[in-house]
């Protein structure tokens, strides 16, 4: 590509990369200053001190930690309800069965993330379809919002489709006469799970998987409106950072730490992904 | 190897939605006998194999193995081991991790399993490979290791879904003959599908031709081959002559108002009548200073290889194909005068006009 029509070509591209790598650079560069109380105006002298500040801070790491463990319970519920899902959809016999299926779950992309927050209230809240048939069935009620339930609820809503969608793809490409085979040669059905389709599927799950935790790191909107402000989040905690107390350095750095874990988790989840697929190829 | 068993089918019907894709089928293949089911795509020889295997279950009908109904036994409890048109070798398992598996899954101690799984990769002559992924075989190399996996846990059963159809022409060639070879020597009762009327004949000792998921004629692979009994078995299995012939008054058949002796007739049929004749099987001569028979000209002359294929002109816009196997390298030219012998015991008679 010495030739200048490949440059102009690619001249969109570069544009939007340094656009995005200003951003970035503004970000590491506010994260560097120091707020003035009250004001959302910020100085130097560039310093580390908002990043030794939040290393010591419990409020930053019960958020890290909220935002690993709400992550890894949303993607431990999609792996158990989203594998027989996906599994149902790439062996389903006829075409009519495996469209209904996609519709629904291509459907919840088509409403916004606001709309399904609201959907969400509306089904949990104190108030809610599921409190009023309790109470209807004289039954105490439960606390579905405000809480980790909805926010796992909420989020799984979000993520279940990407996870399902995911594996479906990478089970289609399984072909099902290798089960028949397994099948023929004396397994049975649980056997044949076990020792062919298990195996075989672990490369789609790990990536799976791996998208999953990735989107779930990441939700601002459903631990905000689902958690009602007692469910803090990395993204959450920096919005809060951002609005109530106008200390945006400091949110900028929380920003980069958050960065820096996804990109070492990333890292780690990425390596363990490789090493599956290689044992299974 | 193992115990092999008879099979016997009888009124095997299956019906996916509209479609009645096996239709009434009643077989039986005797211990030690392989049976091929001949047909096109979608003539039901898949669903029967696949009923067999257990991997469909039919509406109506009965198999037994050995006596003993399969049908309520769930196909990993049939003892049936089948090789698979892709061979569907289990590409996370080397080539031994394969070929071990139905042992594995049988509990066989782990000694016994290794001795026998080398002792199938030997049979299979392959045994240099055991450590192999199936990613890394060739096709025929894959072929025999799904043969191994499938003889090593010495079914009552084997069935063969299009078993040389993935391999190219030699190759294809050098697995028949040893694959017959296998059968005879571990006299194994074999089912196996086809579309390929060549694979039927050499595989077999008896042939099922089916259409529309009904058997159209069942015999002997010389018997489908000299005598098909109808058009469509005449045509699958790649007759090349299918003559339009008539009656004669003393019921002798008749070929371009030529009398063919010793070819009779049905009795009580229309007079619409139509022979049914190898090329390979059709003699001819040059035609003499006064002919009588069959008389013709070439018209058209093609290199076989160990055949010369001749068209030769019969009155009438009549073309009979005629393979006369080479002696000396003398081809006859196109415009020669020759003389056909049709012998009655390799012509077919069916009724009605092709």
């Amino acid at each position: 590509m010495r030739r200048p029509t490949g440059l102009l070509l690619a001249f969109p591209a570069i544009l939007v990369v340094i656009l995005l790598a200003a951003v970035f650079a503004s970000v590491v560069s506010v994260s560097l200053l120091q707020a003035d109380p009250g004001g959302a105006v910020f100085h130097g002298p560039a310093s580390l001190r908002n990043y030794t500040r939040l290393l010591g801070s419990a409020d930053a790491w019960r958020s890290v930690s909220n935002t690993l463990r709400l992550s890894g319970i949303v993607t431990l519920i999609c792996l158990v309800c989203g594998f027989p899902l996906a599994r149902l959809l790439a062996r389903a016999s006829s075409a009519r069965t495996r469209r209904m299926i996609l519709f629904c779950l291509m459907a919840t992309f088509f409403s916004g993330g606001v709309t399904r927050a609201y959907a969400w209230l509306i089904i949990l809240g104190n108030r809610g379809l599921i409190n009023q048939s309790l109470q209807a069935l004289g039954l105490p009620s439960v606390a579905l919002i405000n809480n980790e339930t909805g926010v796992v609820t909420a989020m799984l809503n979000f993520v279940l489709p990407f996870f399902v969608l995911t594996l479906f793809s990478a089970l289609r490409t399984i072909p099902d006469t290798l089960e028949s085979a397994a099948r023929n040669l004396g397994a049975s059905r649980a056997r044949t799970f076990l020792h062919v389709t298990l195996p075989l599927s672990l490369p789609g799950v790990a990536a799976s998987c791996f998208l999953c935790f990735a989107l779930s790191l990441g939700a601002f909107l459903f631990p905000e409106m689902l958690g009602g402000g007692r469910v803090q989040v990395l993204a959450t905690a920096i919005y809060d950072r951002i609005q109530t107390t106008y200390d945006v350095p400091s949110a900028a750095a929380l920003a980069m730490l958050f960065l820096l874990l996804i990109l070492c988790l990333l890292a780690v989840l990425g390596a363990a992904r490789q090493v599956v697929t290689r044992r299974a190829t | 190897m193992g115990a092999s068993c008879p099979l016997e089918i009888e009124g095997l019907s299956k019906r996916y939605g509209q479609h009645q894709a096996v239709d009434g089928v009643a077989l039986s293949v005797a211990e030690g006998e392989t049976l091929a089911l001949l047909g096109p795509s979608g003539c039901g020889k898949t669903t029967v194999l696949q009923s067999i295997a257990g991997f469909v279950t039919p509406d109506a009908g009965d198999i037994r193995l050995g006596g003993e109904s399969l049908l309520p036994i769930p196909p990993e409890g049939r003892g049936t081991a089948m090789l698979f048109q892709h061979y569907a070798l289990f590409p996370h398992m080397s080539v031994g991790g394969n070929v071990g598996f139905g042992l594995r899954m049988a509990r066989v101690p782990k000694a016994e399993a290794r001795r026998r799984v080398e002792e199938a990769l030997r049979l299979v002559r392959i045994e240099a490979l055991a450590s192999r992924r199936p990613a890394q075989l060739s096709g025929g190399q894959r072929q025999r290791v799904a043969l191994a996996r499938a003889l090593v846990i010495e079914p009552r059963l084997l069935l063969l879904d299009e078993p040389l159809g993935a391999l190219d022409q030699n190759l294809r060639e050098e697995m028949q003959t040893e694959l017959r070879k296998l059968q005879r020597r571990l006299g194994l009762t074999t089912v196996m599908v086809t579309h390929d009327q060549h694979e039927a004949i050499v595989l077999s000792d008896k042939i099922a031709v089916m259409r529309n998921g009904r058997i159209e004629q069942a015999g002997t692979p010389l018997e489908i081959h000299d005598h098909p009994g109808s058009h469509y078995v005449a045509t699958f299995t790649g007759v090349e002559n299918l003559l339009p012939a008539t009656r004669s008054s003393t019921d002798i058949v008749e070929i371009a108002g030529t009398p063919i002796a010793g070819l009779h007739a049905p009795q009580g049929t229309t007079d619409a009548l139509t022979v049914a004749i190898r090329a390979s099987a059709v003699g001819m001569r040059a035609a003499g200073a006064k002919p009588s028979g069959l008389l013709g000209t070439i018209v058209f002359t093609q290199v076989l290889g160990a055949a010369i294929r001749y068209e030769v002109a019969l009155p009438g816009a009549l073309l009979v194909r005629v393979d006369e196997a080479r002696r000396g390298t003398a081809i006859w030219e196109p415009g020669t005068a020759v003389v056909l012998d049709l012998p009655a015991d390799r012509c077919t008679v069916l009724t009605g006009n092709a």
